[in-house]
């Protein structure tokens, strides 16, 4: 399986591109936030930090071997502001199976943007990638990204809880999923 | 983690190290094809029931994560090796391990599973001082994921279709339950009896 799509990518109101050098300010607009990172594995980053990640993100558009990772950048059609970015990673090549991942500029939550992006995900996962499932995992206290997962349709498949001990608190973590067949048949889109 | 306290006794199981001498015993529930589906390695002779022998009897203590603790269940009243259980130190800094256990069908269906499976996870809990213990099962394995749920273990994950098994989808469930959740047997035990008397 070799996938590498056409970029940009439009939905109705995001343009999802390749990052390019000139992103790393914007990048640290919110990986520097306290109120972003406490939900990931990852702290706060340094903008030297935040420069390394960009720069290894750029070459990173085509899935080809197993934990090959997609990372684009999501930019609102309206003003061309990056407004947050997307993941799509290939976890098991015989078995077709996909992550997504996706982390928002807190300034731009709860206008439906993580939704679209991540719709447009699973679409490319399932469409152009030929994924069977995908899946997508998250704290448990992080409401606003599992609650994205359930518009998208996706299941909860696991609570795990105390499973993991990360920056000194016990991790409860979410996964959600959902199979090819279950994504062509909502009627919703 | 030291290992004190093997083996360990209930009221009729002896849980110890492997020995060369559980060969036949061994062979007689690894080698059948309804449990070799369940197992990580081939045991379909005797010469690869012997590597795996080799392997579990080397696994007497839990040194570091990755490290599995694995013990023979034996009858007390006839000492007739009736299956396993094993522990694999998954993560140290979380305190996390993972419970498998398999038994010869022979002796299926009289509770000794449970009642071995029970005392690992006292072990676990109280001289290991673990956090969590977590057993995964094939959606389709009954028994198992019976046998978890009766022993207070929680559903915490139904993954589906999440890989291939010999050119088939695979369904995974995982349970787990925390320390401070586990019912001690032995405890409970006690406390029964005295309510008796």
């Amino acid at each position: 399986m070799v996938y590498a799509p056409a970029l940009p990518i439009e939905t109705d109101r995001l343009r999802l591109r390749p990052f390019t050098r000139a992103d790393v300010d914007a990048v640290f607009a919110y990986r520097r936030r306290d109120d972003v990172t406490e939900h990931l594995f990852d702290g706060p980053m340094s903008h030297e930090t935040c420069t390394e990640v960009v720069q290894a993100r750029i070459g990173q558009t085509a899935l080809l071997a197993e934990n090959d990772k997609l990372f684009l950048a999501v930019e609102a059609k309206r003003d061309h502001a990056l407004i947050g970015e997307v993941s799509l990673i290939l976890r098991d090549k015989g078995a077709l199976q996909g992550e997504i991942g996706y982390i928002f500029h807190p300034d731009h939550h709860g206008e439906g943007f993580a939704t679209e992006a991540a719709a447009q995900l699973l679409e490319m996962g399932f469409s152009g990638a030929g994924l069977h499932r995908i899946y997508a995992r998250c704290a448990a206290r992080n409401t606003a990204s599992w609650r994205v997962m359930e518009r998208l349709r996706m299941r909860r498949e696991a609570h795990f809880r105390e499973h993991a001990f990360v920056k000194g608190a016990w991790v409860e973590e979410l996964v959600y999923a959902i199979l090819e067949t279950e994504w062509r048949q909502w009627p919703a889109r | 983690m030291q290992m004190s306290g093997l083996p360990l006794e209930t009221e009729r199981l002896r849980l110890r190290t492997f020995q060369s001498a559980d060969l036949d015993a061994v062979m007689g529930y690894h080698a059948l094809p309804e449990v070799q589906r369940y197992l990580d390695w081939k045991a379909r002779d005797r010469t690869e029931v012997r590597a795996a022998l080799d392997v579990m009897r080397a696994q007497t203590r839990l040194t570091r994560p990755g490290d599995v603790l694995a013990l023979a269940v034996c009858r007390l009243n006839d000492d007739t090796l009736i299956g396993q259980v094993t522990l694999r130190w998954t993560d140290a800094t979380a305190a996390q391990a993972e419970l498998r256990f398999v038994f010869n069908p022979a002796f299926r269906r009289q509770g000794y599973a449970r009642e071995a499976v029970r005392a690992m996870l006292d072990l676990g809990f109280d001289q290991l001082a673990l956090h969590r213990i977590f057993a995964r099962c094939d959606a389709s394995n009954q028994p198992s994921a019976r046998l978890l749920r009766v022993l207070g273990m929680r559903l915490e994950a139904h993954f589906r279709e999440h890989a291939l098994f010999q050119g088939e989808w695979d369904e995974e469930l995982h349970f787990a339950v925390l320390d401070r959740e586990w019912l001690r047997g032995s405890k409970v035990k006690e406390l029964t009896r005295n309510m008796v008397a």
